[in-house]
């Protein structure tokens, strides 16, 4: 299932050519992404993450406290 | 139930609203106190007992026999310190008692870089009114009771 999330969220941030880079921090993924407009929003509220803040070209996702595992299985399917 | 969460460390309490970060001052991950350490090196203690759950130089969770969790969090946006000046004494699912030393670091170094060095203090996915606070405002010394969580 976690699997499934990490793909979702992925997709929601433009797939695997946008993403720069991932980093997690506990309870959310700060991406580093080629374009940041690509973020669909709508699709990560439906996903169920908190909540999404933009700054500068970086955009953090909030997903709860299960970040770190999240952002090792996007990376897995990188 | 109800379970104490004890100060991380020793400083000014400081409402969340107060925290310049828009996911601990919304709330958004749960509700909380944050505490603004003074400027000498310290260390920082498990809130709770429990496992930790999640370790990072720069925070941590600690989840109590309870199943409650909770964050610390050493400063803001401290992530980007790549785990510099933080020195960790447990590893992640190590069983530690409320009070025990998890990390070593220096909040005049990471305001020196440029850093905000408050600690949010954040009951994970908690209702607000779960939470009792011990106290709002003044000082805390580390291992004193920040706030107890009920039905956690």
């Amino acid at each position: 299932m976690s699997q499934d999330k990490a793909a979702a969220i992925l997709a929601a941030i433009g797939g695997t050519d946008n993403v720069i880079e991932i980093e997690p921090c506990i309870t959310r993924l700060r991406c580093e992404l080629t374009d940041p407009e690509l973020v669909d929003e709508q699709a990560l509220r439906r996903i169920g993450v908190h909540g999404v803040l933009r700054s500068g070209d970086a955009v953090q996702i909030v997903v709860g406290p299960d970040a770190d595992n999240l952002a090792s299985d996007i990376e897995d399917l990188r | 139930m109800s379970v104490a969460v004890l100060a991380p460390v020793s400083g000014r309490v400081v409402p969340l609203t107060e925290v310049g970060d828009p996911v601990f001052a919304q709330s958004i991950v749960g509700p909380g106190i944050a505490v603004e350490p003074a400027d000498e090196a310290t260390e920082a203690v498990a809130p709770v007992d429990g496992v930790v759950a999640a370790l990072h130089p720069h925070a941590f969770v600690v989840t109590s026999p309870t199943g409650v969790s909770v964050l610390v969090h050493l400063g803001i946006d401290t992530v980007r310190l790549k785990g510099e000046g933080f020195a960790l004494h447990v590893v992640k699912g190590e069983t530690v008692r409320a009070g025990q030393r998890l990390v070593d670091w220096s909040p005049p170094a990471v305001r020196a870089a440029g850093f905000a060095a408050v600690c949010p203090v954040i009951a994970l996915d908690a209702a607000p009114e779960a939470l009792r606070m011990a106290r709002d405002a003044g000082t805390v010394s580390v291992g004193a009771e920040l706030f107890s969580w009920s039905g956690g």
